[in-house]
């Protein structure tokens, strides 16, 4: 049974009832997202993230792989995600539903296809080493917004991993340890987030953020992706019913605002996560401006 | 009985904590179960006892001679005959509705005449996604046995205890089962008692505040479902009810005592702006 449980005649009825009046079932507005935390483990790249009762965990990881033979100047970056019965008991392990290679989907669009990740500047040496970075997602408990809470866990992702250092001598290629040489930060040229919106009512209601039995009593999603200066990176309404074109217009705009919220609230965790990494590890000691002991 | 007693799956109920007030058969509720051990001399009868079989503390009930485990907030729902459940209709076959009592869960069966007056000519056309209050009648034996459910008392062909039967309107909210049995403790005890029974005061609360407009009708299913109806409720109906939902909800997930309970009726009630 790979499949979510429908929802009853009445709790479909009621959210839509609800949402003529402007009432949702948390009492939130039809644009505000649910409360958010982003907290990071203890090693680099692994984010955890909360919306809600929507909770995922992050990893990112690395290892130095062969570039494409078609893209020798470049790295590889993949995002994988699988829905297991972790999550939810209507997910299956080891089959794939529709929502996963939809959610898959528009994470790869976003993220991946918008170059967020400059996989130039993964290549160690052309056409013969580079980094290949990976982004697993895990979903340990899903209440609806798959999309936004793990691009908000990847994007965090990105930002807080380290990877090791690597340098090329006489055309050998050396790979520092963690603890040789101070590893570096991913090279993020922008920070793209997707903000989802259903819509109801003939396309006349739209929220954001919907929880599982919003999205299943919804008509028709629409994903909006951009980046903090407002530059649409993606855009999709696959399936339901139509939405009128001033709905993305309109809510562009309100995107862009809950972009900046969000991106705000990654920085704040990354700089206290930074901020308690300083006291406990070695950065400080290891920093170039140190004092030498010469003997 | 001075402290409570909190039992883990596999615990012996010790007998003294038993109600042993009259002669009448003990009722095991939820979470309790008659175990026949063999004993080690063949002449002797072998001997019972109830053995827990999930964690929580054991509550009784001297009047009913009654005996069941309250338990944690859990997730999991585990039919119990005489449990009150909120179905939710699946398909329906000549003889029976299918219907889905926990998710993901293979369905119970409800027979298409178990509801009160029905005959072959005017028994309920339900379809699917329609929601039934129903008891657990049987839950079968052994692996893959189906769980059969009734609106009826077999014995009297009423719809007791009352409100078995098809729920119209309203909204479905989801509990855990603790706080459903918790609510469901609260509910059959007057409510001078609800605070000490179940330390739940927020349905008499909200009772109370929403006189005004309306009132509310409440169903509440073991399996976690709580429906809630403010059919005369007129404007503010869906107020009402959203406002309900959040209340059981907050509870919930944070365990208020009664003190906070009673604050967070009167903060979401202002929040929503409903007027008491």
């Amino acid at each position: 049974m790979n499949k979510e449980a429908s929802l009853s005649i009445a709790e479909r009825d009621f959210i839509l009832n609800a949402l003529r009046e402007d009432v949702r079932l948390d009492g939130r507005q039809a644009d505000q997202f649910r409360p958010l935390t982003v907290s990071f483990g203890e090693e680099h790249g692994h984010v955890k993230v909360q919306l809600g009762k929507t909770s995922l965990v992050v990893r990112i990881s690395s290892e130095v792989a062969k570039p494409r033979d078609d893209r020798p100047f470049d790295g590889v970056f993949t995002i994988a995600l699988e829905l297991t019965a972790m999550g939810s008991p209507a997910w299956e392990n080891g089959r794939q539903g529709d929502l996963e290679t939809y959610v898959i989907n528009v994470l790869d669009r976003v993220v991946r296809h918008s170059n967020a990740l400059d996989t130039e500047s993964l290549c160690i040496l052309k056409g013969v080493s580079c980094w290949n970075i990976r982004a697993d997602v895990h979903i340990t408990d899903y209440d609806g917004n798959l999309i936004d809470a793990s691009c908000i866990g990847i994007m965090a992702g990105l930002q807080h991993f380290r990877r090791p250092d690597a340098v090329v001598k006489d055309g050998q290629v050396i790979v520092y340890g963690l603890d040789e040489r101070v590893p570096v930060a991913l090279n993020i040229t922008h920070k793209p987030l997707s903000v989802t919106f259903h819509t109801f009512d003939e396309g006349k209601r739209v929220i954001l953020d919907a929880t599982r039995k919003e999205e299943q009593a919804s008509e028709a999603d629409v994903v909006i992706g951009l980046n903090n200066a407002g530059d649409v990176c993606y855009l999709s309404k696959f399936s339901g019913s139509p939405v009128d074109a001033m709905v993305f217009v309109n809510k562009s705009s309100v995107a862009l605002e809950k972009v900046k919220q969000i991106n705000g609230i990654i920085d704040k965790a990354l700089q206290t996560d930074l901020a308690k990494r300083a006291k406990s590890g070695m950065a400080e000691e290891s920093r170039a401006e140190n004092d030498r002991e010469i003997h | 009985m001075s402290s409570p007693l909190i039992l883990l799956p596999g615990d012996e109920v010790p007998s003294e904590y038993l109600p042993s007030t009259n002669s009448a058969p003990l009722r095991l509720g939820a979470g309790l179960r008659l175990l026949t051990q063999p004993s080690s001399n063949p002449s002797k009868p072998p001997s019972h006892v109830i053995a827990a079989t999930q964690p929580g503390i054991l509550s009784t009930d001297n009047r009913k001679n009654a005996a069941s485990i309250l338990s944690t907030p859990n997730r999991r729902y585990i039919p119990t005959p005489n449990d009150l459940v909120i179905a939710q209709i699946h398909h329906s076959s000549p003889d029976y509705f299918h219907c889905m009592v926990t998710p993901q869960a293979p369905h119970a069966l409800l027979g298409q005449l178990s509801f009160e007056g029905a005959t072959k000519k005017t028994r309920p056309m339900l379809k699917q996604g329609d929601l039934v209050y129903a008891r657990v009648l049987s839950m079968g034996l052994g692996a893959g046995a189906e769980v059969e459910l009734t609106c009826v008392n077999p014995a009297t062909g009423r719809a007791e205890p009352g409100g078995l039967g098809p729920l119209t309107g309203g909204m479905v909210f989801d509990v855990s089962i603790g706080m459903a049995a918790r609510l469901m403790r609260a509910s059959s005890s007057s409510p001078e008692q609800q605070e000490a029974v179940a330390g739940l005061v927020v349905l008499e609360e909200l009772g109370k505040k929403l006189e005004k407009t309306g009132g509310f009708e409440i169903a509440i299913g073991r399996n976690g479902k709580v429906w809630v109806d403010c059919a005369n409720g007129g404007e503010t109906a869906v107020k009402s009810t959203v406002a309900i939902g959040r209340c059981l909800s907050t509870i919930d997930e944070h365990d208020l005592n009664p003190t906070d309970q009673r604050k967070l009726v009167t903060r979401i009630l202002r929040e929503m702006k409903i007027e008491s």
